[in-house]
């Protein structure tokens, strides 16, 4: 460490505004070092905020991440820098000075409020797409965040959330950059936050630590002439379908084809194009569960109509959830024919293509589509040499940042880590976990400087207002022309003034501008506010901008109420503007029903234990506590063997040959046993578990002792999973006949003096089969690192692999490729032909059918292998019991949200890593170990913890303790409590305020109204609904615009 | 279903015959579909490939595809792994050649440049100890071929020649019969189908018209085409009409004998010369790996000519020890090269391919058969069980 007097900077760089550089930056601020979030893009979001949905569960990618792009645009601990490229980096671990140069935005970032009126007053976006080659009009602006598929204007906003959501000048297509002349967007800006003159600056940022996470390119299909892109219209990238079928996307997520706008009824999709061929010897790993999600989608968007073939060679569905997508897109109907087409032509005379293809039958086929889509593979960032440059990294041979075997995060030079594609094709989960296993690693040597850079804010004390009548003032937000170019805001001003309670109400152009704040602060003081109603743009997004706003102004913050009359009013009515004013109307008429019930709440803060329990002593557990402990935290590792190690003892060498994995495990063993943080419980197991987040009691018994009772602020399981013991092909009945792991054990005692002449590896034994539908992941890449081992050790050796699918994902496929040049013969068998291995005459006699030579292939064995899959540990039943965490449909553990909470559970304070959330490699497990150390960091970051106010509240009086809430309340947070009172037995719930979210499911199965949500009463409720029900005007006016109501309904 | 012992050793004695790198290839069919000569019943280069990955002896062995292959290299072009199967199929087809002869001398030469460089020698040199044994005397005033070498005597001698090489090729052709259409086939018995496909046969060895269609690329088709008839021209006239072709007296321009002898030289001179520059500059795909066999074949038949040219020449410009000379040194050459390589050598594929294509297509011919006999039997079947409503 770097630890001779140097200061360390509280603060961290982290490069790249994609999902790994975002969560990279919220765990640095929640963990107590501030960020600085930089992209070289306009905005933050990298390439997940052009994906449509995601695999495996077909969740929304915009609506997981918009929430995250939010927070991070508000988070006071985290800085955005954008259209911002590294130039240099001085100093050392600890203490870096960072020098950026930024790109002028031609926006003030302070003035602009984001309306989108420059965008609309370009008049480059007005350009229409050319009639014809001899069309001499100045062409339409390609956009980038449709992949070309629409045009934009010279001033734009990349996408509608995107963050900052501010627009951006392109200096190479503006007429005023070009001629000096138009100007139309500086005179439509109403906040005069257009400034041409603006000029790249440069940046200076102490730092301790920096995350790159820069992201990838999409493969250049035009590089692979003979599929046509560029030349054939409706031959498309995997990208640009995406952005089809996005509701965001060129046609509001209709399907079109690019020639003639026309729904395609057979559809094609090319895998590996730009990944596994000779130039590019890796799989990019995604691209074949993509082309699955987007053929769903499409069948879903198309009906059933619709065709879909998939031209694939392996099919790749390797982690979790994937093989039952797999499965799931079968049954749906789509095709999956394993041939890699040699071109893609044109059907003379029309806008049509055909392929030509071979069937595994080894027929040959021709096929026309109407559209093609070519999934390209995922290529290294072009600022790979820049980044390789200013931060000292290694790049492989293809351009991707080489990283060490068991140091997944680290880059080689100190301090700096890396995290996603940057360091090897990945999908948004991996991408996820290694980036806060990055920032876990940056952690362990910042922990001194935790908070130094954090900033606190002072507010005014609060007013009392308890006992007030309500004096309400409302503001109601133009928002730009969002609002008011289609609900009359004056009207609606007039209006609210006329309600009760209200002492003020005005209009503002944007209410969430700097000065608007002010002018809100200043109402409450002149007005004697003590509630404000904002009608504006959604609570989603801006209701903590203004809960902090009163709070400024001395009121509690839970004094606020909003309407949310842009995205539930104007932006679904607008095209009748008048029924969309007395929808506003409406909305702030129930709002104020509401506000005048509301009352100041106030957040409870609890102290909480710092100790942390690790669940397992394997490689997941010990790696963990090791990050946790080099932290400063105290840490629990409790292991049910005598002896830490688990899985890993069993493995012997690595894929990469250079890396011995025992003397990797010793060395932990060693740290771990010495660290002095670190408290080993072996031959332990958990016990009992209460409690919850900051204030866990865990008690362990070990056979032969005491039982121990922990006290513990989280938890990690890393308890991990086993190999399957086989009950097929002889496995047990003949001593040739081993598990892959067993055969590591071999390989590395006395193979070379008893080398068997012909060894056959079965793969996916205990996989993918009925019980256990899903694919175990390492055991192809395992077979390819034994097999190299057997071709090293005896070169002699024949080696036959027999596999459904080469599932050697990433970089493993190099590996394949290198096992087949040692000679190792890879046969495929189908799922419902499986080999057959008998005993003939001192040899064992595999029979298989290969399927391209159409031959039952006959092998005489002297050994066979299982690839035998991993299966969750048995006891995870029980700890998911004591931790009230769940388990999947396989049984394994269960996180948060498979892509972007892959290390959380959904109960606060438990994280989950290794092999005990699904199988995975040595360096799959080091990454998400480490992430769910900076996990743990980010929820145990203060000594105290703030609870959220706005939560369930039992009311002893009317709580009959029939528990009907206990069991529908989703966070577990309803207990039921019995207890003697007054001689009878008393029965009641209690909420654990930590563990409550304030959902509101237990008020709503309440038959006595004895539990309630703090902000959410049934009687604001109510009284909300009273409103709704009321005529919006005068009883006079009110029947004229009810009939007019009635005739639009019946038309 | 065929079931195959895997034989380990297969793949290593394959490569011995010449490039054949399969180690990359992973089976993704690229090259099967890319191909405009593959179809259902004869898919390669996929499955020949595939058979020799696994070391599938027997199957290959049977498998005509490898010569239903004319090497456009298209396959080895859209190879995603470079993998060169085009190259692999000429390797094997000289695997094949050496499978079908019995004798061993095939793979001896194809394996070892010293066995085929020495047979080469061996029978130049008995050519060489023939003449200078038993030429007649030489006329030294004036050319006098026929005196020098009586046109009976070598005729008798072409025929012995003939005779020998026939026996060779045709027991080796009566063996490929034997693993593609009895081991690998439907035998001898569709005799209908043997007859039916003649013309098959008959038409693609004088046309080569497969060729055309490989790779779409109709230049190489007519370069190859005139080679192949300019030496069978060539060989009918020497071979067939030695007494009309050797002979003392000058026929005039318009004389057959004169323009068909230089047609089929110029075709020769044209064809070898064009073959040469294109292994030298390696420009296209099929010329980027060249065996000692391939150098040799068109080297050989290159040397023929030239010295033909020269014979005429010195004849036409009655020299007669140079003429004398350049026959004897002729003879040299163009013996050895129609005895060692034609049964044994690259030039069996004169032979062998026509064939693969007449098997294939008696192949299908059988196929397409049974397909009908099904389809009506299935009729048949279908119809007791359904009367058909009559009226």
């Amino acid at each position: 460490m770097n630890d001779n007097g140097d200061k360390k900077v509280g603060a961290a760089l982290v490069i790249g505004g994609g999902i790994g550089g975002m969560q990279a930056a919220l765990d640095f601020a929640a963990a107590g070092i501030k960020a600085y979030l930089i992209d070289s893009a306009p905005c933050i979001g990298g390439g997940m905020a052009q994906l449509d949905k995601t695999f495996p569960t077909n969740d929304c990618a915009m609506c997981t991440m918009a929430p995250r792009l939010v927070e991070i645009s508000r988070h006071k601990d985290i800085e955005i820098l954008t259209l911002a490229d590294l130039e240099k980096v001085e100093g050392r671990a600890g203490n870096f000075t960072v020098t950026l140069r930024q790109r002028p935005r031609y926006v003030s970032a302070e003035k602009c409020t984001g309306c989108g009126a420059c965008v609309i007053a370009c008049p480059l976006g007005k350009l229409k797409p050319p009639s014809g080659p001899n069309d001499k009009r100045p062409k339409p602006i390609p956009d980038e965040y449709n992949e070309g598929l629409s045009c934009r204007s010279a001033i734009y906003i990349p996408y509608p959330q995107a963050v900052p959501n501010i627009p951006v000048i392109d200096a190479a297509q503006c007429l005023h950059m070009k001629t000096g002349k138009c100007k139309l967007c500086q005179k439509a800006c109403k906040a005069d936050a257009i400034v041409f003159e603006q000029e790249a600056r440069t940046v200076t940022l102490n730092v301790g630590a920096i995350v790159a996470a820069p992201g990838y390119k999409l493969f250049d299909s035009k590089l692979k002439p003979e599929y046509g892109y560029g030349t054939l219209k409706n031959v498309i990238t995997s990208l640009e379908f995406e952005r089809l079928l996005s509701a965001s996307g060129p046609y509001k997520g209709k399907v079109l084809r690019p020639s003639d706008q026309a729904e395609p009824k057979r559809i094609a999709f090319i895998q590996c194009v730009g990944s596994r061929d000779h130039d590019r010897d890796y799989c990019s790993a995604v691209c074949c569960m993509y082309a699955t999600k987007e053929a769903i989608l499409a069948k879903e968007h198309l009906g059933g109509e619709l065709s879909c073939d998939v031209f694939f060679m392996d099919l790749r569905a390797f982690s979790k959830g994937f093989e039952e997508y797999y499965l799931r897109a079968q049954k749906l109907g789509v095709r999956y024919i394993r041939c890699r087409p040699a071109a893609v032509a044109q059907v003379p005379g029309s806008d049509n293509l055909t392929i030509t293809y071979l069937t595994e039958d080894e027929k040959k086929l021709d096929g026309e589509y109407d559209l093609v889509v070519l999934s390209a593979g995922l290529r290294p960032t072009p600022s790979g040499p820049r980044l390789q440059e200013a931060l000292g990294l290694t790049l492989d041979p293809q351009g991707f940042c080489a990283t060490a075997p068991f140091a997944p995060t680290d880059s080689g030079r100190e301090g700096v880590f890396v995290a996603g594609v940057f360091t090897e094709p990945k999908d948004v989960p991996e991408t996820v976990i290694q980036a806060s296993g990055a920032v876990s690693r940056a952690l362990e040597s910042l922990s001194a400087a935790k908070g130094q850079l954090i900033t606190t804010k002072a507010y005014p004390p609060e007013l009392d207002v308890e006992g007030q009548d309500p004096r309400i003032g409302v503001f109601v937000c133009h928002c730009g022309t969002n609002i008011a170019s289609v609900v009359d805001v004056a009207e609606v001003v007039e209006y609210a003034k006329r309600q009760p309670g209200v002492v003020h109400a005005e209009n503002v152009l944007y209410a969430c501008s700097n000065d608007n704040q002010d002018k809100i602060k200043k109402a409450v003081a002149e007005h004697k506010l003590n509630r404000v109603l904002v009608a504006a743009c959604t609570p989603r997004t801006h209701e903590p901008l203004f809960r902090n706003t009163i709070r400024e102004a001395g009121l509690n913050p839970y004094l606020f109420e909003m309407a949310n009359v842009r995205d539930q009013c104007s932006w679904v009515h607008m095209h009748e503007p008048v029924k969309a004013t007395r929808k506003t109307k409406d909305l702030v008429r129930m709002g104020l029903a509401k506000a005048r019930l509301i009352r100041p709440l106030q957040k409870k803060r609890i102290a909480i234990n710092k100790d942390v329990l690790v669940a397992g002593g394997g490689l997941a557990g010990m790696t963990a506590a090791l990050s946790l402990a080099d932290q400063g935290y105290a840490v629990h590792l409790v292991e049910k063997e005598a002896e830490p190690g688990g899985n890993l003892r069993r493995l012997r060498h690595l894929l990469n040959v250079d890396a011995d994995p025992q003397r990797h495990l010793d060395a932990l063993i060693d740290k771990v046993k010495r660290h002095p943080g670190i408290t080993l419980h072996a031959g332990s197991r958990i016990a009992e578990v209460k409690g919850s987040v900051g204030n866990f009691a865990t008690r362990l018994s070990a056979e032969g002792r005491e039982d121990v009772e922990l006290r513990h602020g989280a938890a990690i399981v890393a308890t991990g999973a086993q190999e399957y013991k086989p009950v097929e092909y002889l496995y047990g009945s003949s001593d040739r006949v081993l598990t892959q792991l067993e055969l590591e054990g071999r390989l590395a005692d006395d193979w070379a003096r008893s080398a068997p002449d012909t060894v056959v590896m079965i793969q996916c034994v205990g996989s993918r089969d009925e019980s256990r539908p899903y694919c175990s992941r390492v055991c192809c890449a395992q077979a390819v690192k034994n097999a190299l081992k057997i071709k090293a050790l005896s070169p002699r050796t024949n080696v036959y692999v027999l596999f459904r699918d080469v599932r050697t994902y990433g970089f493993r496929e190099a590996y394949y490729t290198d096992a087949r040049r040692k000679g190792v013969i890879f046969a495929r068998y189908d799922e419902n032909r499986k080999p057959e291995v008998a005993q003939a005459d001192g040899k064992l006699r595999v029979k298989c059918f290969e399927p391209v030579s159409r031959t039952d292939i006959v092998i005489l064995a002297d050994l066979v292998v299982l690839s035998a899959g991993t299966v969750p540990a048995a006891d995870n039943k029980d700890l998911a019991q004591h931790l009230k965490v769940p388990l999947d449909q396989n049984g394994f553990f269960l996180e948060a949200h498979m892509k972007l909470r892959p290390v959380d559970f959904a109960t606060d304070g438990v994280f989950l890593c290794g092999t005990a959330h699904y199988p995975k490699t040595v360096e799959e497990t080091i990454a998400q170990s480490q992430a769910a150390a900076a996990r743990v960091a980010t929820s145990l970051a203060g000594d105290t913890m703030e609870l959220e106010a706005n939560i369930s509240q039992v009311l002893e009086e009317s709580c009959d303790g029939c528990a009907y809430c206990v069991d529908p309340c989703p966070y577990k947070a309803v207990t039921l409590l019995e207890y003697m009172s007054g001689g009878a037995i008393k029965k009641m719930v209690e909420v654990n305020e930590s563990l409550c979210k304030g959902c509101g499911v237990c008020q709503a199965t309440c038959p006595k109204k004895g539990i309630l949500v703090r902000g959410f009463t049934l009687e604001q409720i109510a009284a909300m609904a009273e409103a709704a029900l009321q005529a919006t005007e005068t009883p006079a006016e009110a029947p004229v615009e009810a009939a007019a109501d009635t005739a639009g309904a019946a038309a | 279903m065929m079931e195959s012992i895997v034989d380990p050793t297969l793949l290593a004695e394959i490569r011995r015959y010449g490039h054949f790198d399969v180690d990359a290839c992973f089976n993704c069919g690229s090259c099967a579909a890319v191909c405009a000569l593959s179809k259902d019943s004869a898919l390669f280069p996929r499955r020949s490939m595939r058979f020799a990955q696994l070391g599938l002896r027997e199957p290959l062995k049977r498998n005509l595809d490898s010569w239903l292959c004319y090497y456009c290299g298209d396959c080895s072009t859209t190879c995603p792994r470079q993998t060169e199967p085009g190259e692999s199929m000429m390797t094997l087809r000289r695997w094949l050649t050496a499978q079908y002869d019995w004798t061993g001398l095939s793979r001896r030469m194809y394996l070892s440049p010293g066995w085929e460089l020495g047979a080469l020698a061996a029978v130049g040199g008995l050519v060489a100890w023939l003449i200078s044994s038993f030429h007649g005397p030489m006329v030294l005033d004036h050319v006098e071929m026929n005196t020098f070498a009586p046109v009976w005597t070598v005729h008798t001698f072409d025929m012995i020649l003939v005779v020998v090489l026939s026996f060779f090729l045709l027991s080796n052709v009566a063996r490929m019969w034997w693993f593609t259409m009895v081991q690998g086939g439907p035998g001898w018995r569709p005799l209908g189908a043997y007859a039916a496909e003649l013309k098959t046969l008959i038409l693609h060895s004088a046309t080569q018209l497969r060729f055309g269609e490989c790779g779409k690329d109709y230049g190489r088709w007519i370069k190859h085409w005139v080679l192949a008839t300019g030496y069978v021209t060539m060989f009918t006239l020497i071979v067939g009409f030695l007494w009309w072709f050797q002979t003392d007296n000058i026929y005039p321009l318009h004389h057959p004998q004169r323009w068909l002898g230089y047609l089929a030289t110029a075709a020769l001179l044209y064809g070898t010369v064009e073959i040469l520059v294109g292994r030298l500059r390696k420009g296209e795909q099929l010329h980027k790996f060249s065996d000692l066999s391939d150098w040799l074949f068109p080297i050989l038949l290159l040397l023929t000519t030239v010295t033909g040219i020269s014979l005429h020449i010195f004849r036409y410009a009655g020299w007669p020890q140079g003429t004398y000379a350049m026959y004897a040194i002729h003879l040299v050459v163009a013996v050895p090269m129609l005895a060692v390589e034609v049964p044994f050598g690259k030039w069996a594929h004169l032979t062998y391919r026509p064939l693969a294509i007449y098997f294939q297509a008696v192949k299908d011919n059988v196929l397409r058969r049974q397909l009908r006999e099904d389809a009506a039997g299935a009729g048949a079947e279908s119809g007791s069980r359904q009367p058909v409503q009559v009226g």
